[in-house]
């Protein structure tokens, strides 16, 4: 150890038997705690800089018509420089039950793309959607999402989630500003033709229909996003009607 | 991220926690180590309710300072077989499990903590921390993380050999358990495995009753 060497390491070392806290820069530094991550998240909950509300809206065109709204969809949004951006997810959706069974069960989605294999798989949670009054563009509804490695589906079968459903999407996603609109085609999976490595050899469509979703994720109390969505709405009118849609009068039928 | 090994310091007779921390440090800081920072992992353990049926699962959530936007996840099942699913997630995951809080119940008195400060020494990086189990001291971790390569079994004989020059005969001359399980030492080194080795340490901890 050369002499510049002894004079660093015993100048280091007096860093550590000197009692006093205050000195050099780099002991500041050293002395600087790290957060725990429950306290970042907290912090970050607290300036309301988390984006887990979803406010969207929804509609349907006719397999006939959509060459038309994906001809206006080009020309008003913002992500179609070359080619048209093209998506084909497989979605998971599980429910765990609580502990007294009144309560709604926890719903979780999970969404793979089956055109990118190495991309991390993702894990939704959606809340109770609120429709809210005429004064509402949009519906509203809290949304987390969380990116995941690709055991999420053995995690929650685990933890006690049971598999609900599961479908196919396969459509186009644009992109304006913050929101995001895609037009898609439900499939349904043939179990019997499952292919290995997780691709599907033939889908069945669900209806001769493109569903039509725009939705914009931000923090919660943002709803000057909602009548820019509404704005946007009108424009695609009247090829196709995007409205807020009560899941619940659906099921109780007329 | 390189190779990592995880080990438990003993806490000579004489000395308390701190003053083994202190002698650790001032033998890496001999070697010339420059101190870069603090770090921290935990780990806090949810525990699934009595109307799940059947025997109570265990999702042990850590975080690691060193992948800021990581979540770990490590749900025990016990099966049959038993068997431990891993998962890494995003910040956010953490909501999650408070939106699960019905269900999964977190039992605060067993959240532990290793903490303490980073050292870079040439390509290693050390971190000596103190173990804490709400408040109470449980022991001393030393991490030591070879960069440059991410298979164990590649650079095992070299980590041993700097680890013995200021940890003594408390090195072992044969790899750690954790690396005796199926092929390990052959295996890409992924972060993930640093966090099992945490908490493979935190749950022999825990079994050592009030210190």
């Amino acid at each position: 150890m050369n002499e510049m060497g002894v004079t660093t390491n015993s100048a280091f070392l007096c860093l550590f038997t000197s009692a006093s806290a205050f000195g050099s820069p780099i002991v500041q530094m050293a002395q600087q705690t790290v957060n725990t991550a429950i306290d970042s998240l907290s912090a970050a909950l607290k300036s309301n800089i988390i984006p887990n509300q979803e406010y969207f809206l929804q509609g349907s065109i006719l397999d006939s018509s959509v060459e038309v709204l994906l001809h206006r969809l080009r020309g008003l949004c913002d992500n179609v420089d070359t080619t048209l951006e093209t998506f084909h997810d497989h979605e998971m959706c599980f429910s765990i039950r609580g502990p007294n069974n009144a309560q709604p069960a926890l719903q979780l989605r999970v969404r793979r793309s089956l055109d990118h294999n190495g991309m991390p798989m993702q894990l939704r949670y959606i809340g109770q959607p609120e429709i809210g009054d005429k004064s509402r563009p949009t519906v509203l509804r809290n949304s987390i999402d969380i990116g995941t490695s690709n055991t999420v589906v053995e995690f929650l079968t685990e933890l006690g989630c049971r598999k609900d459903f599961e479908y196919l999407a396969k459509g186009y996603m644009f992109r304006k500003g913050r929101m995001k609109i895609t037009v898609f085609k439900v499939f349904k999976i043939d179990e019997t033709r499952k292919m290995s490595g997780g691709a599907f050899e033939s889908l069945t469509a669900l209806t001769h229909s493109y569903l039509v979703e725009l939705s914009v994720l931000a923090p919660s109390g943002q709803d000057a996003i909602a009548d820019d969505m509404r704005c946007f709405a009108e424009q695609l009118r009247p090829l196709v009607q995007l409205e807020k849609i009560d899941y619940k009068r659906l099921v109780h039928g007329p | 991220m390189g190779v990592t090994i995880l080990l438990s310091y003993p806490v000579p007779e004489n000395k308390t926690g701190p003053q083994t921390v202190d002698l650790l440090i001032k033998r890496i800081g001999a070697l010339g180590a420059v101190q870069s920072g603090q770090f921290l992992v935990d780990c806090e353990t949810f525990s699934s309710g009595p109307t799940m049926g059947g025997p109570p699962r265990t999702v042990h959530v850590l975080h690691n300072s060193e992948q800021p936007a990581a979540v770990f996840a490590l749900l025990e099942s016990p099966g049959p077989p038993p068997k431990t699913v891993p998962l890494v997630a995003d910040g956010l995951f953490d909501l999650l499990m408070l939106k699960m809080s019905s269900i999964y119940a977190s039992k605060k008195q067993t959240r532990m903590e290793a903490r303490g400060t980073r050292f870079e020494i040439a390509d290693f990086l050390v971190k000596i921390g103190t173990v804490t189990m709400s408040s109470n001291f449980k022991g001393v971790l030393v991490e030591v993380e070879y960069r440059p390569c991410f298979i164990a079994g590649n650079c095992w004989e070299l980590m041993r050999e700097f680890m013995q020059s200021f940890l003594g005969s408390v090195v072992q001359n044969t790899p750690p358990p954790y690396f005796q399980v199926h092929n390990r030492l052959n295996d890409v080194y992924q972060p993930l495995d640093t966090i099992q080795q945490y908490l493979d340490h935190f749950a022999s901890y825990r079994k050592v009753a009030g210190l």
